[in-house]
């Protein structure tokens, strides 16, 4: 049963850690064809891309812009924290690799949402 | 002082959730609290054991959410109520018991053992190994087989004939053997879609084993080792 | 588990085909290769379009851009690079149930399907201007 990919009682930061990545990575993969879908207006011409932008880069949607750059920051660290030991390094120290990765995740967040902030505000 | 064992029981058709009360005194294990239960409340509940001194790898259960050796874990140590299930990723035979028929299959499967080109059972000759070549596998060789880490695997939940954490654990363990000549044999046999190449370092494996053996340095090692042989393979 | 199994999993062992042996270290060493290059494209991307200025995303930028070479092998290389890794992890996610495990042909047909048909969907885009 698949439900017990996302698993957290009884596990350590580690399992959470692996449902989360494959969490964002099932969200990113839909945003990624979303995005394709999206880019097609480019080619429909001007009037159309801008309504585009004119509707998805508002106040409104910055949530989910949000959202979505914190799976993507997170997709992105994690995974090269994964990559670090699956090329078989770094065993040991696998407790503090994943608490920094997790900062490191918190912070770009943090500085990449406020810039999406400022630019969807346009302040 | 009394604690509250409450138990995940299945009878075949149905499962419950029944609670026992018992005396605990400083020093006792769960699993001496489920024979109290077994000789004196309730002679119908089932698990398993055997040595009482985590070397046989019988009585994992899972304690509070967690997987455990029943015979070391002290109940004072957990609380005073406790909830006891059987093992997750494994079929529920009789309330704690598991079927462990696939699991001892697929460790058989990747060929724990010595292999050597002049192996001769008449007249056995010594192999010399160094304590350096010793200490290159011994951690791997504390494994009790007691499927913890395999219940707690994300990818063993949800595909049954996954190798998992213990069977990649003991083929690295022999491959990591100065005395043994079937690395090659072993790489191929874990190179499956069934095998190495569904962990995807969720290493949950590594945080329970009760014998901190690391099966998922283990497994990445194994990967690694398959990955470059398979790649060679191509230009052979 | 039940004998078929056991059965399965000697089977198995015994017949490894030669495209499962290569296909399977390949796809996950190019996952983790990909990923790395992603980290790098991803990031790039994201800090041209939002953090350089807010005129970014207005459509004569956007034409000028997708028009220069050099941001067109970038695109390439982008939508190549995540198009597979996307598919790539789905590929992994559905061989890691019992469904993946007794059809993964149709698994690995399906993934590339939509490799292909996502790739070429994006460079519809890339090759438009
Ligand atoms: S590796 Fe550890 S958890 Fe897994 S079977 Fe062996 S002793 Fe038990
Ligand atoms: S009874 Fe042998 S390990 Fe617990």
């Amino acid at each position: 049963m698949w439900q017990r990919w996302f698993t957290v009682k009884g596990r350590s930061l580690f399992s959470i850690a692996f449902s989360l990545h494959r969490l964002t990575g099932i969200v990113l993969t839909i945003y990624l064809c979303m995005h394709l879908a999206y880019l097609t207006s480019i080619r429909m011409g001007k009037e159309v891309f801008e309504s585009f932008i004119a509707t998805t880069v508002t106040p409104q949607f910055l949530i989910f812009d949000i959202l979505l750059i914190l799976a993507g920051v997170y997709h992105g660290v994690n995974g090269l924290r994964l990559i670090i030991h699956e090329f078989g390094l770094a065993y040991e120290s696998r407790k503090s690799i994943l608490y920094i990765s997790v900062a490191i995740a918190l912070i770009v967040w943090l500085i990449a949402s406020y810039r999406m902030y400022v630019f969807v505000m346009g302040v | 002082m009394d604690v509250e064992f409450k138990i995940k029981r299945f009878d075949g058709e149905k499962s419950y959730w029944q609670t026992f009360n018992i005396p605990v005194k400083k020093g006792m294990t769960v699993l001496e609290g489920l024979y109290y239960i077994k000789e004196n409340l309730d002679g119908s509940l089932a698990f398993r054991a055997s040595c009482r001194m985590a070397i046989c790898g019988s009585c994992a259960v899972k304690i509070n959410g967690k997987p455990r050796l029943a015979c070391e874990t002290q109940i004072l140590e957990i609380g005073n109520k406790l909830e006891i299930e059987p093992l997750d990723n494994f079929r529920v035979i009789k309330d704690l018991v598991t079927d462990f028929e696939g699991f001892f299959a697929k460790h058989e499967s990747v060929k724990p053992y010595l292999i050597r080109k002049d192996d001769n059972y008449e007249e056995p000759v010594e192999l010399i190994q160094s304590p350096k070549e010793l200490y290159a596998y011994y951690d791997f060789t504390l494994c009790v087989k007691c499927g913890i880490c395999y219940s707690v695997c994300p990818a063993a939940a949800t595909r049954d004939d996954y190798l998992g954490p213990a069977a990649i654990t003991a083929a690295y363990r022999f491959n990591a053997d100065s005395r043994d000549e079937g690395e090659k044999t072993r790489l191929a046999l874990v190179c499956g879609d069934n095998g190495v190449w569904r962990c995807h370092f969720a290493a949950e494996c590594s945080e329970v084993c009760p014998k901190q053996i690391d099966p998922a340095k283990a497994v990445q090692k194994m990967r690694f080792k398959a990955a470059i042989e398979a790649i060679k393979s191509i230009f052979r | 588990m039940m004998a078929n199994e056991v059965n399965k999993i000697n089977k198995m062992n015994k017949e490894e085909m030669h495209t499962k042996r290569v296909l399977e270290p390949l796809a996950w060493l190019f996952q983790l290769i990909s990923g790395l290059i992603l980290t790098v494209l991803v990031t790039f991307h994201f800090y041209e379009t939002h953090f350089v200025s807010h005129e970014a995303m207005e459509y004569e930028l956007v034409v000028s851009r997708l028009s220069s070479l050099g941001h067109k092998i970038m695109y390439a290389l982008l939508l190549f690079f995540v198009v597979f890794h996307a598919f790539n992890g789905v590929r992994a996610i559905l061989l890691d149930t019992n469904f993946g495990a007794k059809y993964p042909q149709v698994v690995n047909s399906l993934c590339f399907l939509a490799f292909l048909i996502a790739f070429g969907y994006g460079s519809l885009l890339i090759l438009a201007f």
